[in-house]
């Protein structure tokens, strides 16, 4: 263990969120939206979620078969931890000034609407620089905010940057269909990335007052992440292909089928560690083979089908998790395929907190992943996951704008603030006594 | 020029073009320009990945390989090169200069110690503890710089009974970890074996995924950290493991796995938690479908010429539809209906019933799914500056995936794509360290660079 983090898990309520003070409003839905501005509120900012009354982020509808959690989405809960939950509608002139007034009280604006939305509601970015000259606004949604795509307002899903970007196109096996991921990778890692784009903005800011406007497009985006597959076209004159589970630039570096019908991903280009694995195969004569003797070598077709062979049929003999302490014996990288019980069972997340049983006034004991980010000085953590919609309402009203319940009541009467519908994943869980939770107004 | 019918709000489009086009990126400050950033990463793309955002960002970023050059250049597919440099590392060499440094040796390690006075941040991705062995670990280089942001990034974490594992961080081992691999895939049909079907197994993304997930984690814990920095003068130690940071995307699996002792298992190219969504075939290849309210369903349904057929008029809720066998019973029937259309005709089918369907402007989600090729030569993306070929100096032209997002004030941009081992030696430690020739000729006849 290395020493400064020795009692981090113990000591993690000891000490500010890296980002405490800042103040975000997210105006989101599904889950590149809300994924960004997540990750913020987990490292401490103060993030107000403003949802449409009384329906809300369609998230909260969405179930994996037939099983809701306390009758709300878990995508929902997944990715919407630490915020406030606020229903203002915006298609109302007040509910567009009441939002202008939290703006000129925030540093980071955030929203995944098609192109021209904001401006439709008087809250786009030239609207808000009104009121807070030095905002950072961020626009994630398919395309952009021009270009072809974007100007014929196109919608778009995860799924469609998977298959836009090509990302599904080299994510399944030759001579397969191309392949859906099981995550929706494209919204998580925009949102991700986003928040890049918007803490560099911060400090940006710092050294000069000045705010600005981001777009993201998330078929874009993944491109990023797709690395060689550009100049490997460019070089070749060709695209690139899929090939399963093995890394086209590593070698050896594959999931091979075990005896006990489980898998396991080897990964051993180092010279170390190819002498590792080839000693664990009980084969040390192999790292001198002239075909594997190094990692280019290894790497040119025909050799890279030969280890990958020589390796797969020794896997077929071993169970996967002795595989996996050959290659801690050995010093070759090696896990079995984890899955949801692994998530769960396993000691090592658990020990780091970032498996974590969250104890949620509403939501009761549930178990959830933490930040995957371990600051010795500024844990991030999660506090409480997801509320109905407009929860906190009078919370921000009264904290932040200084209304009152007079006030308060007025802006229900007229429709410009709303609490839940009465329906699955938008009102509170049927087991909650009223109390818990709520912010002052109970 | 577009050859597209502009929309309504066309202004707007011009008005932000005009802000953010990353054609005028140049132009434009640089949002990390005041930061130092080392990167001794090793044989790990995550660690090149973080520093490639921070360097597009404008961070002054030092790369530092042993002698020989790190692993990372070798990774290409088939082994391919251009001069020394693999194709992987030809997009996560950019804008960082490159010096050789040996950190085996003691002379190496007090060199690094100088570095690090005058330094903002570090990426380490060596097995958790190698950099405290060596005495240039966090608890040292802090005693040095106490504004120093350490970053590590490592298979199973700084600290939890896995972290004495002496292993190096790979992204297939990774998204093998994740849980994630787990549930992605085509499914075995029944009474097959994997020896039947080798496709249908746990599949990984193709791209580094985990790698580039690890990776821009922690450079949002890098940002997060100067933030704080800023207001309190202290540095901190940040850990990161790519498995972890690729499974916090996980969405539910855990909670279903917690509450419920559900495993998810693969489910094709359809989606566990979602109708409509998911991939369907055309007569030209396939394109993914997405209508994640009843009316964008509907709306496809439509399309299809099924509207009345299957009584659409009658669903009041999307709910039954996420049922899975449901699901297979509608993938059963849209199959043989968009097999006969071209993904473009069905791309354009959407489009038009945006304006003109019965249930307009609301329609579903049509994408091709195309080849990387298709991508990279679609004039949409070229025109966003996706592809603009970098002009190395050292390289030549050579195409980049940038201008990942625009943005009015502080674009990222990428400069050149990589330099050879050592190139930066001369520039590097004469303007940090003040060694001239004389001391670098007698560094590397030691070895030291």
């Amino acid at each position: 263990m290395t020493a400064v983090f020795h009692d981090y898990v113990k000591n993690k309520f000891a000490r500010p969120g890296p980002l405490k003070g800042l103040r975000v409003l997210e105006l989101v839905t599904l889950l590149f939206g809300p994924s960004g501005p997540s990750f913020l509120a987990e490292m401490g900012a103060e993030v107000i979620k403003i949802e449409l009354p009384p329906l809300g982020d369609v998230t909260r509808s969405l179930k994996p078969f037939d099983w809701f959690y306390k009758e709300q989405g878990p995508m929902f809960m997944h990715i919407n931890p630490n915020k406030y939950y606020m229903a203002l509608d915006l298609h109302i002139d007040m509910g567009q000034d009441i939002f202008k007034e939290l703006v000129a009280k925030a540093d980071i604006v955030e929203f995944n609407l098609r192109p021209a939305v904001t401006n439709r509601w008087n809250i786009g970015y030239e609207d808000l620089k009104k009121v807070n000259p030095n905002i950072i606004y961020i626009e994630k949604n398919g395309f952009g905010q021009w270009g072809q795509y974007a100007e014929e307002d196109r919608p778009s899903n995860d799924g469609a940057a998977q298959a836009l970007s090509g990302y599904a196109w080299i994510s399944s096996f030759s001579g397969q269909p191309p392949l859906k991921q099981g995550i929706w990778i494209c919204d998580y890692f925009g949102g991700l990335m986003g928040e890049t784009a918007v803490l560099a903005a911060l400090h940006h800011r710092k050294k000069t007052g000045k705010g600005q406007y981001i777009e993201m497009s998330q078929s874009e985006n993944i491109m990023r992440a797709m690395q060689w597959v550009w100049p490997y076209q460019q070089m070749t004159g060709k695209s690139a292909e899929p090939s399963g589970n093995q890394d086209q630039c590593i070698c050896p570096a594959d999931t091979f089928l075990c005896a006990d019908n489980q898998f396991t991903a080897i990964a051993a280009p180092a010279p170390d560690e190819f002498k590792g694995l080839c000693k664990a195969m009980g084969k040390p004569e192999l790292a001198d083979d002239p075909r594997f003797k190094d990692h280019t070598t290894r790497l040119k077709t025909d050799n890279a089908l030969a280890i990958l062979k020589i390796v797969a049929e020794w896997a077929r003999t071993k169970g996967a998790d002795e595989v996996e302490k050959l290659g801690i014996q050995h010093g070759f990288a090696a896990s079995r395929v984890h899955t949801g019980k692994d998530m769960y069972e396993n000691e090592n997340r658990r020990s780091r907190d970032f498996v974590k049983e969250i104890d949620d006034p509403l939501y009761g004991k549930y178990v959830e992943h933490c930040f995957p980010v371990m600051m010795s000085k500024t844990p991030p953590k999660i506090k409480w996951t997801v509320r109905p919609v407009g929860f906190d309402n009078e919370y921000i009203l009264t904290n932040i704008l200084g209304r009152n319940q007079t006030q308060i009541k007025e802006l229900y009467t007229h429709g410009v603030i709303g609490k839940w519908k009465d329906m699955q994943g938008r009102r509170p869980p049927s087991d909650w006594d009223g109390k818990y939770g709520a912010i002052l107004w109970r | 020029m577009a050859d597209y019918k502009r929309a309504k709000w066309a202004d707007w489009a011009d008005h932000v073009k005009s802000l953010d086009d990353p054609a005028k990126n140049f132009e434009k400050p640089e949002a990390l320009d005041d930061l130092v950033v080392i990167d001794v990463s090793s044989r790990s793309m995550a660690g090149c990945y973080c520093s490639s955002l921070l360097a597009e960002l404008g961070a002054e970023t030092i790369r530092i390989e042993p002698p020989g050059g790190d692993l990372v250049r070798t990774y290409s597919p088939g082994g391919i090169m251009n001069k020394d440099t693999g194709l992987a590392y030809l997009q996560e060499g950019r804008n960082k200069f490159h010096v050789t440094l040996d950190l085996e040796k003691e002379e190496g390690r007090e060199i690094f110690k100088s570095l690090i006075g005058q330094a903002d941040i570090v990426i380490e991705t060596y097995p958790a503890g190698q950099m405290d062995e060596w005495g240039i670990g966090y608890e040292e280089l802090s005693k040095l710089n106490p504004r120093l942001i350490f970053t590590s990034i490592s298979p199973f974490g700084q600290f939890g009974p896995e972290s004495d594992r002496k292993q190096f961080d790979y992204d297939n081992v990774a998204q093998a970890r994740s849980g994630i691999q787990y549930q992605t895939g085509e499914f075995l049909t029944e009474g097959k074996t994997y020896d039947d079907m080798p496709w249908a197994v746990p599949t990984k993304a193709g791209p580094w995924i985990a790698w580039c997930v690890g990776g821009a984690f922690a450079a949002v814990g890098i940002l997060a950290a100067v933030h704080y920095r800023e207001l309190t003068g202290e540095g901190q130690a940040i850990d990161v493991t790519s498995a972890e940071a690729y499974e916090r995307l996980n969405d539910y699996a855990l909670h279903w796995y917690g509450d419920q002792g559900h495993i998810t298992e693969r489910f094709g190219s359809l989606d566990t938690a979602l109708w409509l969504y998911g991939f369907f075939p055309t007569s030209d290849g396939g394109v993914f479908l997405g209508g994640l309210r009843l009316e964008m369903w509907k709306a496809f349904v439509d399309i299809l010429g099924k509207y009345d057929e299957w009584g659409a008029d009658e669903w009041t809720t999307l709910a039954p539809f996420m049922k899975e066998d449901w699901q297979f019973k509608y993938q059963a029937m849209i199959n043989p209906l968009t097999s006969q259309f071209t993904s473009q005709e069905l791309t354009r089918k959407s489009i038009e019933y945006a304006k003109t369907g019965r249930l307009a402007p609301i329609t579903p989600v049509v994408a091709e799914i195309v080849s990387p090729w298709q991508t990279m030569h679609d004039n949409n993306w070229i025109e966003r500056g996706m592809f603009t070929p970098v002009q190395d100096p050292e390289y030549g032209s050579v195409v980049c995936a940038q201008a990942q997002w625009k943005s009015t004030e502080t674009p990222p941009r990428t400069k050149w794509v990589c330099r050879p081992v050592g190139a930066d030696n001369g520039h590097i430690y004469l303007k940090y360290l003040g060694y001239g020739p004389v001391m670098l000729e007698k560094l590397k006849g030691q070895g030291v660079l």
